[in-house]
């Protein structure tokens, strides 16, 4: 199995480090029961730390799916800026 | 009081896109886009940032390449600045730094009048940082490097110069040229408004025709570098060896043993 | 007067198509993509289905941004151990092109600039920030507190559309809509993939899409597996409501455990993963109603128009369909001012096969998703070919009679079976 480290290393990204595209309100995902961006997420942005959510905004690739699998209303989403972002060589 | 400024850039693959061959080891361009040279990117933000103290301030760029190089350009422009001339002749190619230099001087004097010359310290793709200060040798100007901000300031241009061991700052009386360092600041980022604009006025076009110079002082005929071989250097294998923490005395040791460190007063 | 007649959001085929159409006819269009290149953003499966293409360039199958076009199309059913496929391939696919492989940063680069020579103004790596209105009616768009007019809008900005949600022009949408689509782009040489997959040459190519009876933890996922010229497009196609039911397994595994199936790995031996990439899939259609209003019109992805059955994942051709019918509805109401002009637009889409199509297959997705498509039909299928094709010493039974047999021992509910089975028929 590819680990999905190995898979996000092969990514281009343009990083933009004015901008956090997507932000999580950690007080929600304190009490979250399901954590379920954990397991949606395919870029794996979303991970718990000693039962602590943890989110990276750099590895996203802008699919959008933790926006609409976080139930609890903690994931802000909007479009990254200026080109900054993933970047596909074949897409 | 308005200035006139003159920022010179090149456009170089997009390091992020070069990929290495994995037989070979070269560098395969063809796959990567191409983009302005990252520290000409900061060469033209120090000169908006000149603009937005000093209204009426005109900001012109240029630059000698292919005629794709007109995205590059543009992409200038849709960060503010008002006018984009490419300068692109077949003669031209070829060109190692010395015509290079002399064609973008030419360009400059056909222009007229300036204050300000900016240039990237370097590009990504040669790396040699000759072509800033060339154009200032050309011109006959003063010239600061490695500069890591600018200003303008009661007719005279300031400049603070990174060096090994701490910040000089300069005052030089105008026209003067500027090499900017990568990271010297944030580059603003083009807006929709501004691209607009940008394609809507589009770039200017000059050839050889355009600028006083003879057809052998460009290109190849008017490079005096000679490139005799090229190799690629193979990676040296290294030795590699683990010290737990309880073992910094025998790391010492053999550091000293293998004669990597050295105990003495010079 | 406004700036643009038409600005036209996201660059992808239904952005690019409806800013060719615009262009061609002479209007005044702005394209923006906030990918630097445009389309760099953009993914999909990979196959281009139909020939809607042509009505906007009609030399298009002629490009080099074409990979191989579909000789065989397989529809595969795994289970743990098995494979049970159907492997269509005819002569008649040589004939009528119906579908070729794409690479979407390359095949979408190269539609933009088509809408760019066309006489569109491309503009790529800015981000629109929101639609500027006036009441309800779209007047242009807003990037950095700055307003681009334009006489009409259109949206086409993917299958995460944030400017149509933010705009309050669509609803957010829910498990129930959006599949989650994980995807590998494994690089091998040419010759390889023409033997691998028994194809003629090195222009054709083998599509196929899967169900994955077999995950771990009984997630239900539809598999892909596209040829392109020199690399395979493999990925998995997640069902958002099922993995969360289940809550253990990660979208990134899933697609691991595809590509480890006995009968996949060899297909993708000594291949180099050179790409991963995820996705959402619109899993069913927005209502209608809502893909125009005053001033804009939403189109592809973003207006849900894709569609899958698990025999088949589209979207690239509604897209195209929907962008070219957004341009000329359009074109055929341009001067008028009435708020209700762009009925054209749904009028339009309802007598293509786009809407026809999402018609016929309305309510596919309790199909698509079922347990007896993902568990009881794989498992049922492989009890019955391991009955017919193994020797175990016992009497030949009937057919008839294992399937019976094997139905009662898979525990279906024959009420579930039927009503699926129908429903099947019915939409299939």
């Amino acid at each position: 199995m590819t680990k999905i480290e190995d898979r996000l290393s092969l990514l281009n990204y343009k990083i933009d480090r004015s901008y956090e595209h997507i932000t999580v309100n950690h007080d929600i995902c304190a009490v979250c029961p399901d954590h379920f961006c954990t397991f949606a997420c395919p870029a794996k942005c979303y991970t718990l730390i000693d039962g602590q959510l943890n989110f990276k905004y750099e590895d996203c690739v802008e699919c959008g799916t933790c926006d609409i699998a976080c139930s609890h209303g903690s994931v802000l989403w909007t479009n990254t800026k200026g080109g900054h972002g993933v970047k596909y060589k074949y897409g | 009081m308005g200035l006139e400024i003159i920022v010179m850039i090149k456009q170089v693959p997009d390091s992020s896109e070069v990929v290495i061959d994995p037989v070979t080891f070269t560098l395969n361009r063809g796959a990567a886009r191409n983009v302005i040279n990252p520290a000409d990117e900061n060469a033209i933000e120090q000169a908006l940032l000149i603009k937005d103290k000093n209204p009426g301030t005109n900001i012109t760029v240029i630059t000698m390449g292919p005629p794709f190089a007109e995205t590059a350009l543009l992409d200038c422009m849709s960060r503010g600045v008002d006018r984009a001339i490419l300068v692109t002749d077949r003669a031209f190619a070829g060109a190692d730094t010395y015509p290079t230099g002399l064609t973008l001087a030419a360009t400059i004097t056909k222009i007229g009048k300036f204050d300000i010359i900016y240039a990237g310290e370097e590009s990504t793709d040669s790396s040699t940082g000759h072509v800033g200060p060339g154009v200032a040798e050309f011109l006959g100007i003063e010239q600061a490097s490695y500069t890591s901000n600018s200003w303008a300031e009661d007719g005279y241009v300031f400049a603070e110069r990174q060096l090994e061991d701490g910040v000089e700052t300069i005052k030089m009386e105008p026209p003067c040229l500027i090499t900017v360092l990568t990271n010297a600041n944030m580059p603003r980022e083009a807006t929709l408004r501004k691209k607009i604009d940008a394609m809507k006025k589009g770039i200017e076009t000059w050839t050889l025709a355009n600028i006083d110079l003879q057809p052998d002082w460009v290109g190849l005929k008017g490079s005096p570098t000679v490139v005799k071989s090229m190799r690629t250097i193979n990676e040296k294998k290294r030795e590699g060896k683990k010290f737990n923490v309880d073992e910094m005395d025998k790391f010492v040791d053999e550091l000293v043993e293998k004669g990597i460190l050295t105990f003495g007063v010079d | 007067m406004s700036e643009f007649d038409v600005i036209v959001v996201g660059a992808g085929p239904a952005g690019s198509a409806a800013a060719i159409r615009l262009a061609s006819a002479k209007a005044n269009v702005l394209l923006i993509d906030r990918a630097d290149p445009p389309g760099s953003k953009n993914v999909s499966g990979g196959v281009l289905w139909g020939d809607s293409l042509g009505q906007v360039i009609p030399d298009w199958e002629k490009s080099n941004m074409l990979e191989r076009y579909i000789e065989a199309k397989g529809v595969t059913f795994l289970t743990k151990d098995s494979k049970i496929a159907l492997d269509f391939r005819s002569t008649k696919f040589g004939e009528v092109r119906s579908g070729y492989t794409v690479l979407r940063t390359k095949f979408d680069a190269w539609l933009a600039k088509k809408a760019k020579d066309a006489g569109a103004m491309v503009v790529s790596g800015v981000t629109v920030d929101k639609l500027a209105m006036e009441g309800n009616k779209v007047t242009g768009v807003i990037q950095n507190d700055e307003v681009v007019t334009a006489d009409t809008v259109i949206l086409a900005e993917g299958a995460n559309s944030r400017i149509a949600i933010d705009s309050g022009l669509k609803k957010k949408s829910d498990d129930r809509h959006m599949a989650i689509s994980v995807k590998e782009v494994i690089k091998l040489p040419e010759k390889t993939i023409t033997e691998r997959f028994n194809l003629t040459n090195a222009k054709r190519g083998y599509a196929s899409e899967y169900v994955l009876g077999f995950l771990e933890g009984g997630v239900k996922a539809g598999g892909f597996l596209y040829t392109n010229r020199e690399s395979i497009s493999i990925g998995a196609v997640i069902s958002m409501e099922d993995l969360r039911k289940n809550n253990q397994t990660y979208s990134y595994d899933i697609i691991e455990q595809f590509k480890e199936h006995p009968f996949i790995a060899p297909l993708l031996a000594d291949g180099r993963v050179e790409e991963y990439s995820a996705h959402l899939v619109p899993e069913a259609g927005l209502s209608v109603d809502s893909i125009y209003g005053d001033g804009y019109m939403i189109a592809g992805d973003a207006a849900g128009l894709t569609f899958s059955n698990g025999l088949v994942l589209q979207g690239m051709n509604y897209a195209i369909v929907s962008g070219i019918g957004a341009a000329d509805s359009y074109l055929a109401t341009k001067g008028s001012t009435s708020p209700e002009r762009f009925e054209l637009y749904r009028d339009s889409l309802k007598k293509t096969f786009v809407l026809k199509d999402m018609n016929t297959f309305k309510g596919s997705d309790k199909v698509t998703w079922s347990e007896t498509i993902h568990n009881t039909v794989p498992a049922m299928a492989e009890e019955i070919m391991l009955n017919i094709f193994s020797e175990n010493g016992e009497p030949k039974k009937h057919l008839s009679k294992i399937v019976v047999e094997s139905a009662l021992k898979n525990k279906q509910r024959r009420k579930d079976m039927i009503v699926d089975m129908y429903r099947m028929m019915r939409r299939l």
